[in-house]
């Protein structure tokens, strides 16, 4: 499987990606949503994208309504890993077409439980 | 009716609480955070992310540089590099930084905006009255915890009070 992940905090998109692939995932990173969009459109389309919501250039929320308008990219999981926690921003990520929220801090576990509810955890690793 | 001041909203324990979440899950699962006065030094670095809504201000996390580096090692752990450039350990405080603040707008009166984290020399606390501190020991190390009321940058806007903010004068 393949995820996108999608942070300016290059630390952050460094620990995202590490327990992903220690999942089994097959990792890119993009440093804002525009990136992000550009991978998409060289053709490089993950399962997952797990997305930030404050970043310069192009915020989480505008990358999520992007790729939900483009009915080629309908299948990939857009999960949100943001510090975001207000209750009624919540909403606008879920209403624009994000799957999950996962709120910053975060533990690897959390992550994991998500993915296994989302059917994205690869079967060796959820055994 | 004037804006709340942050002592009206948030006390010490909470930050400490929202601090020690951040740490558990960032830095490392039995790394503390013990509630000890400690002066920084004098080359301290300040992270920080802005807060505006009802309540508007700043996150403000300070450290001395090679408690940033220390901390920038266990955020990383296994993904540290062997020589941490600058960049690493300025992007690893505004994370830390972005965190916090996330969780404190988190527990604030909304809806609010919360900015990108901004790291450098720590912004001063402009009203006192509008400030809730912790201090607290990292492995010895101090560090401070801030959330203050007013922006550098709200002084400078045209159509705001350069004598008060969030109520309380300047």
């Amino acid at each position: 499987m393949r995820a996108l992940v999608i942070d300016d905090s290059r630390a952050m998109r460094r620990i995202v990606s590490g327990t992903l692939e220690s999942f089994g995932y097959e990792t890119r990173q993009a440093g804002h949503g525009q990136e992000a969009l550009d991978v998409l459109l060289e053709g490089w389309v993950p399962d997952l994208c797990t997305i930030d919501w404050n970043m310069p250039v192009m915020d989480g929320l505008q990358f999520v309504s992007a790729v939900r308008s483009n009915p080629a990219w309908r299948a990939v999981t857009l999960m949100m890993v943001t510090s975001e926690g207000e209750q009624s921003q919540i909403v606008r990520a879920l209403a624009a077409g994000a799957h999950e929220y996962v709120l910053k801090p975060f533990t690897a576990d959390a992550i994991r439980d998500k993915l296994a509810l989302l059917g994205l955890l690869p079967q060796e690793v959820a055994l | 009716m004037s804006a709340p001041v942050i002592t009206a909203l948030l006390d010490e324990a909470t930050i400490q609480e929202i601090a020690d979440q951040a740490w558990a899950a960032l830095v490392g699962e039995d790394e503390v955070l013990v509630p000890l006065p400690g002066e920084t030094g004098p080359d301290a670095l300040s992270s920080w992310v802005e807060i505006a809504g009802p309540w508007t201000g700043i996150v403000v996390l300070t450290c001395d540089r090679d408690t940033a580096e220390e901390l920038t090692r266990a955020l990383l752990r296994e993904h540290a590099p062997a020589e941490l450039e600058a960049e690493d350990v300025t992007d690893a405080l505004g994370e830390l930084a972005n965190v916090v603040g996330g969780n404190v707008k988190a527990v604030l009166p909304g809806p609010s905006v919360l900015g990108l984290p901004e790291v450098g020399v720590a912004p001063r606390a402009s009203a006192p009255a509008d400030t809730c501190r912790v201090d607290a020991q990292w492995r010895g190390r101090p560090l401070s915890i801030s959330v203050q009321g007013g922006t550098p940058a709200a002084l400078d806007l045209p159509d705001s009070d350069p004598t008060h903010q969030n109520g309380v004068p300047l």
